[in-house]
């Protein structure tokens, strides 16, 4: 019985310290998605929330996609007198600080999609590999709306920011 | 001075009712002149004459943009439907600033997609060069990656040219769909 007593504490214990041990979690991906665009655009961009849980700092470094000839990862710039312009982002990677949420957003950094090989329509959904230094590669899937903004179900949307 | 209360609130009613609307976009010191011009469209030369009984919003952008140009249309697309039947006294057009890779056809296809009354124009560089100089719009080339070719760099505001043929508001990137809708009622009811 004392036995059975002692082995049950251990037990408890050791989950005790696995659980101290893996206090990190993971690469979370949310909020995935692409702007409805037609084949006479040549490009597109995705957008998402990537938050880094884990215990270390990490990067995106690439993504690649069945749906767009080549992927890069961009970021948009104002320069005087609201003039924009876009370029890879420096040093071809997206820094990814432990613990905290970078996210990629219209006219911001953005996962931006070459040489579309299809259409892009409403509720179409676009499998998108992502790769990070430790974290390895995640598969996540883009959906294709209108906005930045999941629909809303009252009437008529309230206030949206424009983005 | 009970008696002249009424009075007081009578003119305050009078004032109010005369007070300018409230614009969201920026607005110029002094209304400008829209330069009339002609470019090429997929149907034909469409110039900015062509709408003189409509309010026409006005958009530099290249179709490659795939960021701040396709949100852009898309809000203007969703302004126009929000607006009803006010949309039909509104022409959008967006104006090419990269030529060589934008076709009539090409520009005509990427605009139908987010409002099938957008209009696309194109023509040669130097017609470009000449009508952006005119609203003041800046555009330029940089190197890009071997995978986008060179990118360009360009004003991204929307400009709205009223039914007098002037224009002294414009919509900033990013402004939002309600306050460009709300400008825009204004604009249709003032003239």
């Amino acid at each position: 019985m004392k036995r059975w007593m002692i082995l049950a504490a251990l037990l408890t214990f050791a989950l005790l310290l696995a659980a101290c041990g893996g206090d990190a979690g993971e690469m979370e991906v949310a909020n995935v998605w692409g702007r409805t665009s037609p084949m006479a655009a040549a490009n597109g961009a995705f957008y998402m929330q990537i938050t880094n849980n884990t215990a270390d700092d990490d990067k995106l470094l690439s993504a690649s996609a069945a749906a767009c000839g080549t992927v890069e990862l961009h970021e948009m710039y104002m320069k005087e007198g609201d003039v924009m312009g876009m370029r890879p982002v420096p040093d071809g990677y997206i820094a990814l600080p432990k613990g905290e949420t970078v996210e990629l957003k219209v006219g911001g950094l953005h996962v931006m999609c070459i040489d579309k090989v299809q259409e892009f329509n409403i509720g179409d959904q676009i499998p998108i590999t992502l790769t990070f230094e430790n974290a390895g590669t995640m598969e996540v899937t883009a959906e294709i709306r209108d906005n930045a903004e999941m629909p809303s179900m009252d009437t008529d949307g309230g206030m949206n920011s424009g983005g | 001075m009970k008696r002249l209360l009424p009075i007081f609130l009578l003119l305050w009613v009078f004032t109010a009712c005369q007070k300018e609307p409230t614009y969201y976009g920026t607005q110029w010191p002094s209304p400008q002149d829209a330069a009339d011009f002609t470019l090429t469209s997929a149907a034909g030369p469409v110039s900015l004459s062509d709408f003189s009984d409509k309010v026409v919003l006005l958009y530099f952008g290249y179709t490659f943009c795939p960021d701040v140009c396709p949100a852009t249309l898309s809000d203007l697309g969703q302004v126009m439907r929000a607006l009803g039947d006010d949309a039909a006294q509104i022409q959008v057009i967006m104006i090419t600033v990269d030529p060589e890779r934008d076709t009539p056809q090409q520009l005509a296809d990427y605009v139908a997609h987010f409002d099938p009354t957008f209009i696309g124009l194109s023509g040669t560089e130097a017609e470009i060069a000449e009508v952006a100089a005119q609203y003041g719009v800046f555009y330029e080339r940089h190197e890009g990656t071997a995978a986008t070719g060179y990118l360009i760099d360009h004003t991204a505001r929307v400009f709205v040219i009223d039914r007098s043929g002037q224009y002294w508001l414009s919509f900033p990137f990013g402004m939002e769909r309600e306050q460009m809708q709300s400008d825009l009622e204004n604009v249709l009811r003032q003239q």
